[in-house]
């Protein structure tokens, strides 16, 4: 396939093209990715998630940076959440990263997550493919950042970084949780704020006491705009990155990881796929009707819908 | 709140009116309203000349001596600019208000490849003191004040003001210079920012500093609520961001040990007169009272002359329109009527064309005649405040006073006006603002005048100058050969004392001064404080 | 979740003119008409812009141009697509446009001119049609 080769041999607008036939769903870009396939894997996948305001994107930004005067060939993609009431975004965690952009070779991909669940977009997984296969081999992805716990970017990263603040109080203690699942290594940002060191401290005492892996996540401080602590925080990703090839913890856990993405994949296309039947059928609109005029009940227009996405034959 | 609404019946009777700042207007006022809100002379207006100074900082007003005019001049070459000086100061007018072209604003020389296209387009191109020797000959600039409207290279052009008076033999004790000098409005509203925060705002501090001995006729900064509003911020807003900015200008000095009395008194603001006129008047009334108590209460200021809010009200540019641009000139006398009512020392007006071109020395004149005109012939000058004592206006007064207020809280509790900048809390607010105003344009719930009501008539047609792209080759050349007449050795000895004294964090306004004398260029300078300051880094819209 | 096209936009400040109020009002106005917006922030130079629009492979560059450099900005910035091989981007440009220029501007590959004053519906409007279109 042309336009793979092109991606292979460094073209920007090809890969930039595939991104967006991944974006679209179209059956060109899935065998794209087919073909890419086999080329990666090598890339060391960074996710960088955490509450909006907490600086995610100037994490990526210094992170970018940092592996860049390394040697490192870094791509990013960020992602921003679409609009609750239809299809519109606003792409702007790019503005936050300028100084990654003017770097020489770093590629910055904007996308909207278009209703998919976990912090990341259906087309985030591919959009990474398609970057290594651009020769890239540190991949930087930010998630949505709900400030929820997003489970499915830990789904395609090695590494995910959660970035905290101590202005978010009560919401880290909700947070603790979920950093057990999700995160692999926690960044207190900000830490010019009083109460920073504090609430560092308090959640290392919790993952310490919640070890559940041979992994122990390290909780680092950082002040992402003056630049300090990415240091540490890039030999705290090598270190990581060392635990899960070499670990068959780290190992087997991807490999349970990326069985869960491809179950969540499905259940979307799936509902898609499925709605996109049954929605012009007579029988449907009549189920809302009797539902409207409480005929039924909600538990009974369930069943209906069901038997009539999945007759019993 | 930030659309003006108006809540009709279907026999189009209005049933109430909320103002852009969110206050509702009654059918009508009367003296319960004033006892509603505890109303007291003394306390909330007081005579004019009195604290806290609602009907104005001196006793007698526009009898004393009327506003001063100050239209917008300065485009292409050092030369037309001076030119149009001479004809407007030969028209009566009493101040000079420079524009400079944007390579200038952003510290780029003529000849640098990000001025492309850009020299001397929408104001004065400045490379060096040669530029100023220019564009200010035969100037009595001991006589007539110039506001230089730039910004992020306030400093720069500041010092360059100081070399070309001092080249032409002035005193720099007694000549008057208002840059613009706001960097925080600039991140929020006009985007000409160069630098970080911190560094910017230190610099604003050089020159507040400076001038205090050394430029004591100076307003070395003057704070725009203006493009604030230009931006959507409603008229409380404005008045609220401009209180809490100047206050951190004031806070970056203080930290310097220096005594708030001793430069205080040398703020001036520039404020915006679209919009609801009853709004506007309240809200300048309403800007007084609480710069005063504010300066007072907050920073024990004890001067009382410290105490007055000194100020250009004007403008008037997003109140323009495009459409039937005729309207503008009325819109632009109902605007100078405003800024009468309100007591404004210093005025200018946007002129009816500059909605579509770049003013002509004829529009330039007309607004400047409105301006004359009320002064002279419609009686603006015979008493003070005259719209004090109305129950409708006192009690706007202050609703707006508690407006301002709950927007300086708001600002500050989301970590203060640098904070709220820095992250993009107030570019998102106003915005967000600027889009319902125009979904209320759309929809029809704002009314323009030739815009969406009373459609009928001609529209005008966009006249922009031609980009004379001579005169541009002609101030490269002019640059180039300032670059070969000067002493390079001196202007490399000036330049590595300003780098040293920029990294040691002193005052780099003698510095400056003295890389001017050499001949050093604007973009010389700038790019020397980027190397160490680094670049703002703009927020996200959302 | 469905698959499907989703108009994606540049809007974009090139050179050093600051005033960003419309340019702003626009992406809010194509936001919540259902398009993904990308906003260059200020100062861009026509290399970074098209270097934006490649990587986030959008369908549409919008050029928000207030200084009156309409012209030259636009012609660098077809010189560059032509270079970068994207020709296939739909450019429309924004901001304080004399009519008498239009003529100019599409002849140069612009496709939509939007001087300041038009309805946010009619800029949106265009887009849609286009994006049928495609």
């Amino acid at each position: 396939m042309e336009l793979v080769d092109k991606v292979l041999r460094g073209d920007e607008g090809s890969a930039a093209r595939l991104i967006s036939m991944i974006e679209e769903g179209r059956d060109e870009g899935y065998e794209a990715i087919s073909l890419l396939f086999p080329y990666t894997g090598k890339a060391h996948v960074i996710g960088v998630t955490g509450a909006p305001g907490a600086g995610k994107s100037t994490i990526v930004d210094k992170l970018a940076i940092s592996f860049g005067r390394q040697g490192g060939k870094v791509g990013i993609i960020a992602v921003d959440p679409t609009s609750a009431k239809g299809s519109g975004a606003f792409l702007g965690d790019r503005l936050r990263m300028r100084n990654a952009e003017k770097l020489e070779g770093v590629f910055i991909r904007s996308m909207a997550h278009r209703g998919f669940p976990g912090g990341i977009a259906k087309a985030t997984l591919g959009a990474a493919y398609v970057l290594e296969g651009l020769g890239k081999d540190v991949i930087l992805i930010e998630s949505v950042g709900s400030g929820q716990t997003e489970i499915q970017i830990s789904m395609i990263c090695d590494s995910v970084v959660t970035v905290l603040t101590p202005d978010y109080g009560d919401e880290i203690q909700l947070m603790k949780a979920g950093l057990l699942e999700i995160g692999d290594i926690v960044v207190m940002n900000k830490t010019d704020r009083p109460g920073a060191v504090e609430a560092a401290k308090d959640i290392e005492f919790y993952l310490m006491s919640h070890k559940k892996q041979h992994w122990q996540i390290p909780v680092l401080t950082v002040e992402a705009i003056q630049g300090k602590g990415v240091e540490d925080l890039i030999a705290a990703l090598k270190l990581h990155r060392t635990y899960t090839v070499e670990n068959s913890q780290g190992s087997s856990k991807k490999k349970e990881n990326i069985k869960r993405l491809v179950l969540a994949i499905f259940k979307e296309e799936f509902w898609g796929e499925t709605l996109k039947k049954i929605q012009d059928k007579a029988m449907f609109d009549d189920i809302f009707q009797q539902l409207q005029n409480s005929t039924i009940d909600p538990y009974k227009a369930v069943r209906m819908v069901m038997d009539l996405a999945l007759p019993t034959e | 709140m930030a659309v003006a609404r108006y809540i009709k019946d279907e026999k189009d009777q209005i049933l109430d009116v909320i103002l852009e700042s969110g206050i509702h207007v009654k059918s009508s006022y009367s003296p319960k309203d004033l006892d509603a809100m505890g109303f007291s002379y003394e306390k909330d207006v007081a005579d004019p000349g009195e604290y806290p100074y609602t009907r104005g900082i001196h006793a007698l007003g526009y009898r004393s001596r009327a506003w001063t005019t100050r239209q917008y001049t300065g485009f292409g070459t050092p030369q037309e600019t001076n030119e149009r000086f001479k004809l407007m100061i030969s028209h009566g007018q009493t101040g000079l208000n420079v524009a400079f072209d944007l390579p200038t604003q952003m510290g780029y020389d003529s000849d640098d490849s990000m001025s492309e296209g850009e020299v001397g387009r929408v104001g004065m191109a400045v490379d060096t003191l040669r530029d100023f020797e220019i564009a200010f000959k035969d100037i009595r600039l001991d006589k007539i004040g110039s506001g230089l409207t730039i910004n992020a290279v306030a400093s720069i052009m500041l010092a360059m003001y100081q070399a070309v008076a001092e080249k032409y033999g002035y005193d720099p004790k007694v000549i008057s210079a208002t840059p613009q000098n706001d960097i925080l409005k600039e991140m929020v509203g006009r985007g000409a920012w160069i630098f970080p925060v911190e560094p910017a705002v230190k610099l604003i501090g050089d020159t507040i500093e400076y001038s205090m001995n050394v430029l004591p006729r100076t307003n070395p900064v003057s704070v725009c609520g203006y493009h604030i509003r230009e931006s959507g911020a409603t008229p409380a807003q404005e008045i609220a961001c401009a209180i809490l900015i100047a206050n951190a200008y004031i806070d970056n000095v203080l930290a310097r040990g220096h005594d708030v009395d001793a430069f205080v008194g040398r703020f001036s603001f520039n404020l915006n007169v679209f919009g609801n006129m009853w709004e506007q008047v309240a809200k300048f009334r309403a800007a007084r009272k609480l710069w005063a108590r504010n300066l007072k209460e907050k920073y024990n200021v004890k001067k009382p002359q410290n105490l007055f809010l000194r100020g250009l009200f004007g403008g008037g540019g997003y109140g323009l329109t495009k459409a039937q641009p005729e309207n503008n000139i009325m819109r632009g006398a109902y605007y100078a009527l405003v800024a009468a009512l309100s007591g404004a020392q210093t005025t200018a007006l946007c002129s009816y064309d500059e909605a579509y071109t770049i003013p002509t020395p004829h529009s330039a004149l007309l607004s400047l005649r409105t301006l004359q005109l009320l002064m002279d012939e419609m009686g603006l000058r015979d008493t003070v405040d005259p719209l004090a004592g109305s129950y409708f206006i006192e009690t706007l007064t202050k609703e707006m006073e508690q407006k301002i207020e709950e927007e300086m809280d708001k600002i500050n509790k989301f970590g203060g006006i640098i904070e709220g900048v820095a992250k993009g809390y107030i570019q998102r607010l106003v915005a967000r603002q600027a889009f319902e105003v125009e979904k209320g344009l759309e929809s029809g719930e704002l009314k323009k005048v030739g815009v969406n009501i009373y459609k009928e008539g001609e529209s005008m047609e966009v006249e922009l100058h031609e980009y004379n792209w001579e005169s541009a080759e002609k101030q490269i050349e002019s640059l180039h050969a300032v670059k070969r007449e000067r002493s390079e050795k001196d202007v490399t000895r000036t330049l590595k004392e300003l780098e040293a004294a920029t990294r040691d964090g002193k005052n780099v306004m003698p510095y400056l001064v003295a890389c001017c004398k050499a001949y050093a260029s604007v973009g010389e300078m700038t790019g020397i404080f980027r190397e160490i300051f680094g670049e703002f880094n703009e927020p996200s819209l959302f | 979740m469905e698959n499907k096209k989703n108009m994606k936009v540049l809007i974009a400040k090139p050179g050093l003119d600051g005033h960003d109020r419309g340019a702003k009002v626009v992406a809010q106005a194509l936001k919540e008409a259902g398009m993904e917006v990308v906003y260059s922030g200020l100062h861009r130079t026509i290399d970074q812009i098209v270097n934006i629009a490649v990587q986030e492979d959008v369908n549409v560059i919008g050029l928000s141009i207030m200084t009156g450099a309409h012209i030259p900005i636009t012609q660098k910035l077809f010189q560059k697509i032509k270079e970068k091989g994207i020709g296939d981007k739909i450019v429309f440009v924004g901001g304080v446009i004399p009519s008498r220029d239009v003529p100019k501007l599409k002849e140069l590959g612009v496709v939509g001119v939007f001087p300041g004053g038009t309805p946010l519906a009619e800029t949106i409007q265009f887009l849609q049609s286009i994006s049928k279109k495609g």
